[in-house]
């Protein structure tokens, strides 16, 4: 059967051939029509590759309504509140005396006892991953019912006002991240057959050179966007683990340690380093949103607050550091030290979107000449 | 002498023929142009001298090109009004107010003040005073008279350069510093009228008794103001001055000159511009809930790439003008590039659309797109008009005032598709008669929404991209553009605007014989912008003018005292 008579299997050939003609005289005199193309461009996954740039993280607390289930004894104290119940009033001291004192007390924090009460978050639900593949007693359920979520990060910083949604650290860390292009963290899946169902995936993450798009509203971020990879000065950020799609969340096997770049105030060049992170991401063509979990180092955790955040920055969100390294310290649950048995890190989450990216490589033109 | 040639060694044969036919081409051009020489410019009745108001840009660029990058221009004037397609036109009917001056007066002591701070005056000013705290005369001069005859686009005369450096010394003697009083000076002559105001003057063409031409200075200007968007430079004045500009040979090797330089590129951008009524991107918004991407650096973006597209295709490049409109070549930003779905590093970078890409000519580049179209849908009825009217010269008449809107405005009606929605046009016989001359094109880009994406689908319904022009049918969006290429009336446009954004004022049916000669000789020269330049800017109708319907004035001493030559004062052409 030719191709003409498989379009028109019911009629005769001389019928055929008459709507043919006439088919081709109705548009003799236009220009012929190419084919309308379904979409324009580069298709998010080419080559079965997919890309996407880190446009919001946060620690992930858990907050109810008033905060009073999760911190029934209310905020920590930060630094004013601190300083002031240890210098009260009526006496004269010495710069040396007090406010150097507690500057080392931040810069050289120790695991002694606390002397100020600290409240760690309350309750059993929290948002995380589950680490350690254990159901034990310090562990939270997630909001969607999912039991053994290791998040003791979220005891700590619970009800530190800073990481709250209406603190300094919560929106700034997002605000500087986004200003700033040495922030960037690009996450790069290979190996994908399908954006639903894929067993086996790869995933390399990079810090990418350039700014976000924003939309019209300026607060959303643009799919479709350019990121160049940082090859030279960010090779420590790259890192590459398998994962795999089901049902369109991404799941990522830990990877054992990974920095993942943090700066914040003036553009500083800061990271957090992650033991055993892995990504659940739910993964569309334009974005991907879900947690970043893993062991938080507690040390490089530290001197990133006191390296990227100033006590003004501190005092703002009653975040007292010397406190919340001993909350940390004694928390943390992860990564004993070899020799002491002392656990260096501790769980957490991160909330995070990523938004779709095209990537160029160093080899790719890295400027325009024009 | 073929055979001769076959008998030859075959390289030598190859070089040979290579010359064959470059006799041939050179045989050919100089057949072409003696063609167009054989056919003389049709004589106009020209119009009087004509007054405008600079624009921002011209301001701007005639700035820049004294004082140097390092200067910081900062400024908009308020717009002109659009007068027979072109805001240029409008510039010859402009008056200002007491607030646009205040404008000027803002722009003119910033420039200033920078131009005589500690930053710039080291090479900006030619000499040092002998004491910075009091008045220096002869460095005054010096500086006045250089700066003055640039922005006055002539040669100060003896009492401007007295009033002007006497300003400067008793400003200086007035606050104990030399520098300040020469930036007083110099403020007062960056909002002076003359220098605001392009003022054109006749006189009598001594080639064509009885005739009147521009004098040479304002030839000058009009020249440099059409080529380069800028006030003539000093190799253009002195070729004034000396007389040489009036001579065919001395203005051919000026233009020419002109043709080549750089800023060629800034002239016809300013004229494209202004052509493709771009100033609508200086009020184009988008509701951002339908057009989250449409941002405020995309609009900047898509008038920045339709003309460095028009620029890198008819002036780098020299291609037909036609072409602008089939090309799939442009240039794309990071801003841009998401909008077309495209990977893209910082800057701007050329790139190609491939052959299977929707886009094809500017009319599906996203300027064009999203400035013709409703702040939330794409408009075919608009980019139809826009078409007729700025890319054909054609007029489509306003809407009668009792229009019913209520039909195609029906937020209830179950229109899938905007070719739904104007297919009610059609129905209304008040309606159709204008609308089937611009909603049947429009349609054809009805595959691009109102910011200028892509879709393949409206309201999940398949999008009929056919449509027709001027009986021309075509079944999408490259049969549009063929036929807006083969369309006469697309050259034919472009020359009439060339010629009235030059010679500074809208064309006249007197112009027609003009027109059509320039026509005949655009498309025998391939329809090359540079050419169609050189032709307009080395005729007689480019320079002549008609004499003054309020006589003559004297005119001020020159400047070195000699008797100025008789020029007549200009018709202030300010209605």
């Amino acid at each position: 059967m030719t191709a003409r008579t498989r379009a028109f299997p019911m009629l005769p050939r001389a019928l055929v051939a008459a709507t043919t003609v006439a088919l081709l005289g109705s548009i003799s005199g236009m220009r012929s029509a190419h084919a309308t193309p379904s979409s324009e461009g580069d298709a998010a996954v080419k080559n079965g590759t997919i890309a996407y740039v880190l446009t919001d993280r946060y620690w992930a607390v858990y907050e109810t309504k008033d905060g009073k289930a999760e911190c029934p004894q209310g905020m920590n104290d930060g630094p004013r509140e601190q300083f002031k119940k240890l210098f009260p009033e009526g006496k004269k001291r010495t710069v040396v005396e007090a406010q150097l004192m507690r500057e080392g007390n931040q810069w050289h924090p120790s695991t002694s006892p606390e002397p100020f009460p600290f409240h760690e978050a309350q309750g059993k639900v929290s948002f995380g991953l589950n680490l350690d593949g254990k159901v034990g007693p310090a562990d939270f359920e997630s909001p969607e019912g999912e039991k053994g979520i290791d998040n003791q990060m979220y005891r700590v910083l619970g009800c530190i006002a800073n990481y709250r949604n209406s603190g300094t650290i919560y929106h700034f860390e997002n605000e500087f991240m986004r200003r700033y292009n040495n922030d960037r963290m690009i996450i790069e899946l290979s190996g994908v057959d399908s954006l639903t169902n894929d067993n086996d995936v790869t995933v390399t993450t990079y810090r990418g050179l350039d700014g976000l798009l924003t939309d019209a509203t300026g607060n959303a971020f643009i799919a479709g966007g350019t990121e160049r990879l940082d090859l030279r000065w960010g090779k420590e950020y790259i890192r590459k683990f398998k994962g795999k799609i089901v049902d369109g969340v991404l799941i990522t096997e830990p990877i054992d340690t990974i920095e993942i770049p943090w700066g914040v105030t003036f553009e500083t060049s800061g990271y957090q380093v992650f033991r055993g992170m892995r990504l659940k991401l739910k993964l569309t063509p334009k974005d991907a949103q879900g947690l970043m979990a893993g062991y938080v180092d507690v040390d490089a955790f530290t001197y990133h607050l006191n390296t990227s955040w100033s006590t003004h920055h501190h005092s703002y969100g009653q975040l007292s550091s010397p406190s919340q390294y001993r909350a940390m310290r004694r928390l943390a649950d992860g990564y004993p030290d070899a020799k002491t048995g002392t656990n260096t890190a501790i769980s957490s989450a991160v909330t995070v979107k990523f938004t779709q990216v095209f990537l160029e490589r160093p080899h790719d033109t890295m400027v325009s000449k024009n | 002498m073929s055979s001769i040639i076959s008998n030859l060694a075959p390289l030598r044969r190859q070089r040979i023929a290579q010359g064959l036919r470059r006799g041939a081409t050179a045989l050919l051009a100089a057949l072409v142009v003696a063609g167009c020489a054989g056919s003389p410019e049709p004589p106009v009745a020209g119009a009087p001298p004509r007054l405008r108001l600079i624009t921002t840009q011209q301001y701007v660029n005639t700035l820049s090109h004294i004082f140097g990058p390092s200067v910081t221009l900062d400024m908009k004037f308020p717009p002109l009004q659009r007068t027979s397609g072109l805001l240029e036109n409008g510039a010859a009917r402009a008056g200002v107010t007491a607030s646009q001056l205040e404008q000027f007066q803002r722009a003119a002591a910033g420039v200033a003040t920078q131009v005589v701070n500690e930053g710039h005056r080291s090479f900006l000013i030619p000499c040092k005073p002998g004491d910075e705290k009091t008045a220096d005369k002869a460095c005054a001069t010096a500086f006045l008279t250089r700066v003055g005859r640039l922005l006055h686009r002539r040669a100060l005369t003896a009492s401007e350069v007295d009033m002007y450096v006497g300003q400067a010394g008793a400003a200086a003697d007035q606050v104990k510093d030399f520098y300040t009083g020469l930036g007083i000076a110099l403020e007062a002559m960056l909002i002076s009228p003359e220098v605001l105001f392009i003022v054109e003057k006749g006189e009598p063409d001594p080639q064509r008794s009885g005739k009147q031409r521009l004098d040479a200075y304002s030839l000058a200007s009009r020249l440099s103001f059409f080529l380069w968007d800028a006030g003539p430079d000093d190799h253009i004045l002195k070729a004034a001055a000396s007389g040489e500009l009036q001579t065919p040979k001395g203005r051919a090797r000026v233009v020419d000159m002109m043709l080549a330089s750089p800023r060629l590129k800034d002239g016809m951008r300013a004229f494209f511009d202004d052509m493709f009524a771009f100033d609508d991107f200086d009020t184009l918004s988008k509701d951002p809930t339908v057009y989250p991407s449409f941002t405020g650096v995309t609009v900047a973006d898509a008038r920045e790439q339709t003309l460095r597209t028009a620029i890198d295709q008819l002036i780098v490049k020299n291609k037909d003008y036609r072409d602008l409109y089939t090309t799939r070549s442009t240039f794309i930003s990071p801003s841009l590039a998401a909008l077309y779905n495209l990977p893209a590093v910082p800057g701007w970078e050329p790139y190609e659309f491939p052959a299977n890409s929707p886009r094809e000519g500017m009319l599906t580049q996203i300027s064009f797109l999203a400035v013709h179209a409703h702040p939330g849908r794409s408009s075919p009825t608009r980019r139809g008009k826009a078409l007729r009217e700025l890319l054909l010269c054609q007029t489509v008449p306003p809407p009668p005032p009792n229009v019913d809107f209520s039909a195609l405005e029906n937020p209830d009606a179950h229109y899938k598709t905007q070719r739904e929605r104007v297919a009610v046009h059609l129905k209304n016989p008040t309606c159709a008669g204008c609308h089937k001359i611009m909603d049947p094109m429009g349609l054809a880009l009805e595959n691009f929404d109102g910011a200028g994406r892509f879709r393949a689908t409206e309201a999940g319904a398949p999008i009929d991209r056919s449509g027709s022009l001027d009986g021309k049918k075509f079944a999408d969006v490259a049969g549009l553009a063929q036929a807006l290429h083969d369309s006469p009336a697309l050259p034919s446009c472009l020359v009439s605007r060339m010629y009235s954004y030059g010679s500074g004022g809208p064309t006249a049916p007197s112009d027609r014989p003009l027109l059509q000669y320039l026509n005949t000789s655009f498309a025998a020269q391939g329809y090359k912008i540079h050419d169609l330049l050189r032709t307009i800017a080395l005729g007689t109708a480019f320079s002549q003018v008609t004499r003054s319907k309020k006589g003559p004035v004297p005119a001020d001493d020159k400047a070195d005292g000699t008797p100025p030559p008789r020029t007549q004062q200009t018709t202030l052409n300010l209605h």
